[in-house]
């Protein structure tokens, strides 16, 4: 690779490469072969005082015997010592000016001090520096081939699953008296009988259609629709009914939400951005996006570069939102700029983690300080992707062309203008009433004749690039956020450290995803050649992803269970042939989730039964191989949907503004609840929904006490528990046995059982004797209340069979 | 609380076969106990190589003076503020938030304390009294002189919002001891600086975040989210939760063996008696007029009292912020408000460490006291001071801490940190291991890579170990 020559040399010491440094360390030692031999008083000096003092103060860190080696460097033989860390080499034997060793226990100050507990005693200090001085003899513990990080082996790294080429598989033959309705099937039952499993039945129409309304919509079928499905004879009835919720706009409110966690969607934005509160638009556009069937390489591309791709297409300027609604972190600027391109440079890590794990599925951030510990990432990997998002700047921008917009942001600024007069005329005693009217006047008139006046301003992102510099010219001046239209390149930062620099790195994709040269990222800020790299070289671990996040959210487990991390650590697929075929049939289907969610909803494995089977219990109780459909819990939008269904309440609107959790009057889809960034609302809090200032891949059920209060005693169940009592006491003026089925007809799509009424009329009559009546019929409304509430709580509704 | 009513027994052991991953979560044990659970990317991963000591601190009580109180007016005296008031020498040009001036000495004068002697000014008289319980450290530092990142930090290692707080962290750990409360509370009177951020589980699993509680108004509905509902009785709500149970087992008998259905079935009955267990638990009125007495009045001093009363039932981690916002942010006038606050914390941080004692419990409650960092010994705007996170001072009693000793120096000044330094990482590592877990080995699987408390840092600080 690399000729040791002087050269080479030079260059591994000014960077410190990570993939050299075993080369350099090879060539020093043969610098040390050719030194005279130490004599036998440096010998006994060094063995007297320096390797105490080494051991003592350094070694826990820096030596054989660290736990965890920091920065690097080892301090226990010269060769290591010459070969320094990440910072460049520790010493220059003669030379302590020159030595970052001298330097740093020198305590300057520079953020490097050694050891970091405190400055060593003087006579220490002078002991260290007159060795180096001398020579820095180093006698033993010499080690052939300092064993350093060994660099990436590409053509090794292209060579795991998730990054091989997309290719059809040929599905097994099933057996004639398999139930099987397609490939995804055959793949499905080959496994099952590898592992001595066997299918379970379809589940019976009621159970089939409230299992795929939740799924699709995210909300519980109607009566009405149960009854048509059940009563349904025709062959297609199953099949036409998925064409149908597929269809309904509500399909795309439940998908869009799974989309926003991944995006990491906060309705309220950081405070210090100033921004226009219109994150809205990005999930309605989300929303949309899933029910236009956007294919998705399409649905990529404009998330990442909408304004590179059309321009002119202003109704696709929200798809920036998933970069223009990233989580900022707060800059202090009365700080000097070392503490703020700390922060900035966090907020560069996270974008290339959002962008990496939600559309590649791979963990690019790891590489931040170091090359990634496990997967071909290297660290200029990173910061070539980081080079990006550092020359892409979040800001609002109009929905409208820049001339049409231009008249627009005069008037706004006039009528802020107007507006701040007006407060000064209202503070004013007594008011100057015609004064105040005239401004009035004048501001309404601005706004009704200024054409687009309200055209919102979409959360999006633009190419600039951020610098921060000084403030002024003395260094307590603080720091200034300078952004400037021309993209920058990123220099590595040292152990993840801007303030430590290495090398520059141009903007380019990653290479283990890249045949050839990585495809340079270099018009405007990159975003659009990013966005087309990842659906060109990287389209088969894109396309890998996107196809099992889907699998996922229909059967609450992935066909790789690691969803956002395709990597080493990630999970190996459990049918590695279905992930392939169905992935590569979806690419051939112009990647359409609509035909994706079709082939998995049709196919006899997704209608399963999800009984219990003690045989397939026996050998597979997690039901890896799927022999059964599992058994899913609500996640909170959909529980809190159905509640609301239940009881008559739920408003339909779709989009628009969002809703506070708490208030009494949000009878809207839950996907228009409040998200706050950094104060999520206790309800949705408390039931897992994701920290939105992170990308989520998967929800976590947890089951807690604390969601049993909100069962127990939330004003949500209460009042949602007290409409559905007063619906049926409207409805079914008088039979409690008819109540009760229709109670079970809205909230479990089945009628009830004779156990159920049973157990209804005893705990009616148990209530409506302590409330003083005689019979269930004419129980009061207390009673049937507090029953519903019993059944909004119980584990039927939450949990979908 | 049990009920005479036949349906109460609704739920026949035999229903509830195993302990499942859920109920884990829903406030029993901790990781130690459910390792193999953690095993998918969701959900985490760990190695299964987390190493127990003997926990000598069972409970951990934070006292956290939002704000940052200065290290030289309490527990590091710096004689030579007096000599060089007014002045700035080069050992004092150190680079905070805003331009600071020259040298404002402290009101406090120190006195040796205790068998110890360790010194203690006179701000604090009645802690005084407990010298020989407390270890002072005063060589913390930190990384970022905001109150954001440095709260941040002060709680989850980074300064940043996106990690798991400390609190987590422990409940991920070792669970809770009593599942009928919340295993990790965080008392303030009013709201923190950054709120929510401080005590959030982040990617580790909702169940392990803390629960909030506003104890200027103890009102027992307003403690715990929904913790009481309109006006049921609890024979009521019993009659009512034992029909939803009853249904709940019917579904889970015609559907055979299931842990989140079963979870379920069980984290509603931990949320019945919840109700009971938790307005109990913050009832002060139970309490002695003697023990009322000797903690004083105060919202500081009912959080001090409600800390023991929490930590008595088993909750693992109690942080009592002292206040609304950051009280001790002094950029104006510090030298009056520090007389104030110290005569607010005094008397109640006295009375606990007292009543811990005289209870058994300060053996192993572990209690921190501390700011998210210190103040600068120079001037700002004449008579207030600005943050400092090169050098600050915190304690530790109890717990396996040495009482009696000071840990670490700053310079002559108290700017910064010099000798045997311990940044907040070395704080974490030290927590964790009198909680009995190694902080290299406390690990949470996420993105690609094993997050830990402690990142890539951390020392125990053995020297303070008892």
């Amino acid at each position: 690779m690399f000729e040791p020559s002087p050269r080479a040399v030079t260059v591994v010491c000014r960077i410190g490469l990570v993939a050299i440094v075993a080369l350099l360390v090879a060539f020093t030692g043969n610098l040390y072969a050719a030194e005279d031999q130490p004599t036998a008083a440096q010998i006994e000096h060094f063995e007297k005082h320096i390797r105490p003092l080494l051991h003592k103060r350094c070694y826990s860190c820096h030596s054989e015997e660290s736990a965890v080696l920091q920065g690097g460097l080892r301090v226990d033989s010269k060769s290591h010592l010459l070969a320094g860390g990440d910072s460049g080499p520790a010493i220059v034997a003669g030379k302590p000016e020159e030595s970052l060793l001298v330097q740093s226990i020198q305590y300057r100050g520079d953020g490097y001090d050694m050891p970091p507990d405190g400055k060593l005693p003087d006579t220490e200090i002078a002991l260290l520096v007159d060795w180096v001085a001398s020579g820095a003899v180093f006698p033993g513990n010499e080690v052939a081939g300092v064993a350093a990080r060994s660099s990436i082996d590409w053509a090794e790294g292209r060579q795991f699953w998730s990054f091989q080429p997309l290719a059809r598989q040929q599905p097994p033959q099933p057996s004639e008296h398999d139930l099987s309705n397609g490939d995804i099937d055959a793949f499905i039952l080959a496994k099952l009988k590898e592992h001595g499993l066997s299918q379970s039945p379809s589940a019976d129409r009621a159970t089939l259609i409230r299992r795929l309304t939740f799924n699709l919509t995210g909300l519980p079928p109607t009566p009405e629709e149960i009854e048509r499905f059940v009563a349904d004879d025709s062959p297609r009835a199953y099949e036409n009914l998925v064409d149908d919720l597929l269809a309904s706009p509500q399909y795309g409110e439940r998908w869009g939400r799974m989309w926003l966690d991944l995006a990491r969607y906060a309705d309220t934005t950081e405070s210090w951005l100033g921004s226009t509160p219109n994150s809205h638009l990005y999930r309605d556009w989300i929303v949309r996006a899933f029910n236009e069937d956007m294919p998705y390489d399409e649905f990529v591309r404009r998330q990442l570069a909408t304004d590179a791709i059309g321009p002119e297409e202003y109704e696709h300027l929200p798809a920036l939102g998933f970069l223009g609604l990233s989580p900022t972190y707060f800059k202090e600027l009365l700080l000097p700029p070392d503490i703020i391109k700390v922060l900035v440079a966090d907020e560069w890590e996270e974008r290339v983690d959002a962008v990496s794990r939600t559309f590649l599925g791979l963990t690019v951030a790891c590489a931040r300080c170091h090359d990634h510990k496990f997967d071909p990432i290297s660290n200029e990997d990173y910061y070539a992707l980081a080079g990006v998002f550092a020359s892409t700047r979040m800001i609002d921008r109009p929905m409208i062309p820049a001339d049409q917009y231009a008249p627009v942001e005069a008037a706004k600024k006039k009528v802020a203008e107007l507006d701040e007069e007006l407060k000064k005329l209202n503070k004013q005693k007594p008011k100057p009433e015609p004064e105040i009217k005239a401004i009035e006047t004048e501001i309404a008139e601005i706004k009704s004749t200024t054409a687009n006046f309200n055209s919102p301003l979409a959360n999006a992102v633009t190419d600039e690039s951020l610098h921060v510099i000084l403030a002024g010219e003395d260094p307590q001046s603080g720091s200034k956020l300078d952004y400037r239209p021309e993209p920058q390149d990123l220099n590595i930062a040292i152990r993840g450290n801007p303030n430590k620099l290495g090398d520059l790195v141009p903007r380019r994709f990653i290479t283990v995803l890249s045949p050839e040269q990585p495809r340079p990222l270099t018009q405007g800020s990159g975003r659009k050649d990013l966005a087309d790299a990842i659906l060109d070289e990287g389209a088969p671990l894109a396309a890998r992803v996107i196809v099992n996040r889907i699998w996922l959210a229909h059967f609450g487990r992935g066909l790789v269970e690691s969803p956002s991390n395709f990597g080493r650590l990630g999970d190996a697929p459990s049918h590695p042939e279905l992930l392939e075929d169905l992935t590569a049939r979806f690419v051939e289907n112009g990647w359409s989730i609509k035909w994706l969610h079709r082939e998995i909803l049709l196919s006899h494995t997704y209608r399963q039964s999800s009984e219990y089977d003690e045989a397939n219990y026996a050998v597979d109780p997690d039901n890896r191989w799927l022999w059964r459909m599992n058994r899913k819990r609500l996640d909170i939008e959909p529980w809190r949907d159905a509640m609301l269904v239940a009881s008559g309440q739920l408003d339909l609107t779709i989009g628009g503004p969002s809703l506070a959790a708490d208030s009494d009057k949000n009878f809207r889809r839950t996907i228009y609840t409040t998200v706050h960034r950094r104060e999520v609302s206790k309800m949705l809090q408390l039931h897992d929904f994701p920290d939105p200032s992170l990308h989520s891949p998967q929800r976590m059920d947890t089951s807690t006490p604390l969601q049993g209060l909100f069962v127990l005693n939330s004003p949500f169940v209460t009042s949602r528990a007290q409409a559905l009592a007063d619906r049926l006491l409207r409805d079914i003026p008088s039979d409690a046995d008819a109540r009760v089925h229709q109670a079970y007809q809205w909230l479990f799509a089945r009628k009830a059982s004779d156990d159920e009424l049973q157990l209804a009329g005893a705990y009616l009559q148990e209530v409506a004797a302590e409330c003083g009546e005689d019979a269930p019929a004419t129980a009061s409304a207390t009673a049937w209340k507090l029953y519903v509430h019993a059944l909004l709580g119980s584990n039927e509704l939450l949990f979908v069979d | 609380m049990t009920s005479t009513n036949p349906q109460s027994d609704a739920l026949p052991a035999s229903m509830l076969p195993r302990r499942s991953l859920l109920q884990t979560l829903g406030g029993g044990m901790g990781l130690l106990g459910a390792a193999p659970f953690f095993a998918s990317e969701a959900l985490g991963g760990t190695g299964s190589n987390v190493v127990h000591f003997a926990p000598r601190a069972k409970r951990v009580i934070h006292l956290f003076m939002n704000g940052g109180p200065f290290q030289a007016d309490l527990f590091d005296p710096k004689p030579l503020l007096e000599k060089y008031a007014g002045q700035r020498p080069d050992g004092a040009n150190l680079r905070t938030e805003r331009p600071t001036g020259g040298l404002l000495p402290s009101v406090a004068k120190f006195y040796q304390r205790g068998q110890s002697g360790l010194p203690v000014s006179d701000l604090l008289p009645r802690l005084g009294e407990h010298a020989d319980d407390i270890c002072v450290l005063r060589s913390m530092h930190a990384d970022n002189p905001n109150h954001g990142p440095a709260l941040m930090q002060m709680n989850n290692g980074t300064i940043l919002p996106t990690r798991p707080s400390m609190g987590s962290w422990f409940l991920y750990g070792l669970g809770t001891e009593n599942e009928n409360l919340p295993g990790y509370v965080v008392l303030c009177p009013g709201r923190p600086v950054r709120f929510a951020e401080l005590w959030t589980s982040s990617f580790l699993p909702a169940a392990y975040q803390g629960t909030y509680v506003n104890h200027a108004d103890l009102t027992p509905s307003k403690l715990i989210p929904y913790l009481q509902g309109d006006a049921k009785t609890p024979a009521a709500q019993r009659r009512q939760l034992d029909l939803m149970q009853r249904l709940n087992t019917m579904h889970l008998q015609q559907r055979g063996p299931d842990n989140a259905l079963e979870a379920r079935i069980a984290s509603l009955e931990t949320a019945f008696r919840m109700q009971s267990d938790a307005s109990e638990a913050f009832d002060l009125s139970t309490e002695t007029e003697a023990t009322k007495e000797a903690y004083g009045k105060g919202h500081y001093a009912n959080g001090c009292l409600l800390a023991r009363r929490l930590v008595e039932r088993g909750v693992r981690f109690v942080q009592v912020y002292y206040g609304n916002g950051q009280p001790w942010d002094t950029h104006s006038k510090h030298n009056d408000a520090v007389q104030n606050l110290c005569k607010d914390i005094d008397q109640p941080t006295a009375a606990l460490l007292a009543d811990l004692k005289q209870r058994g419990m300060l053996e192993d409650t572990l209690v921190v006291w501390g700011g998210e960092f210190g103040r600068t010994p120079t001037t700002e705007n004449g008579d207030g001071r600005d943050h400092n996170h090169h050098g600050f001072t915190m304690w530790l009693a109890g717990g396996g801490v040495r009482g009696g000793m000071s840990y670490g120096e700053t310079d002559e000044f108290g700017f910064r940190a010099v000798e045997n330094k311990v940044h907040v990482h070395d704080l974490h590592a030290t927590i964790l291991h009198l909680l009995g877990i190694n902080h290299e080995k406390l690990t949470f699987h996420y993105a690609g890579r094993d997050y830990r408390l402690t990142d890539v840092h951390g020392r125990v600080v053995q020297e303070i170990l008892a």
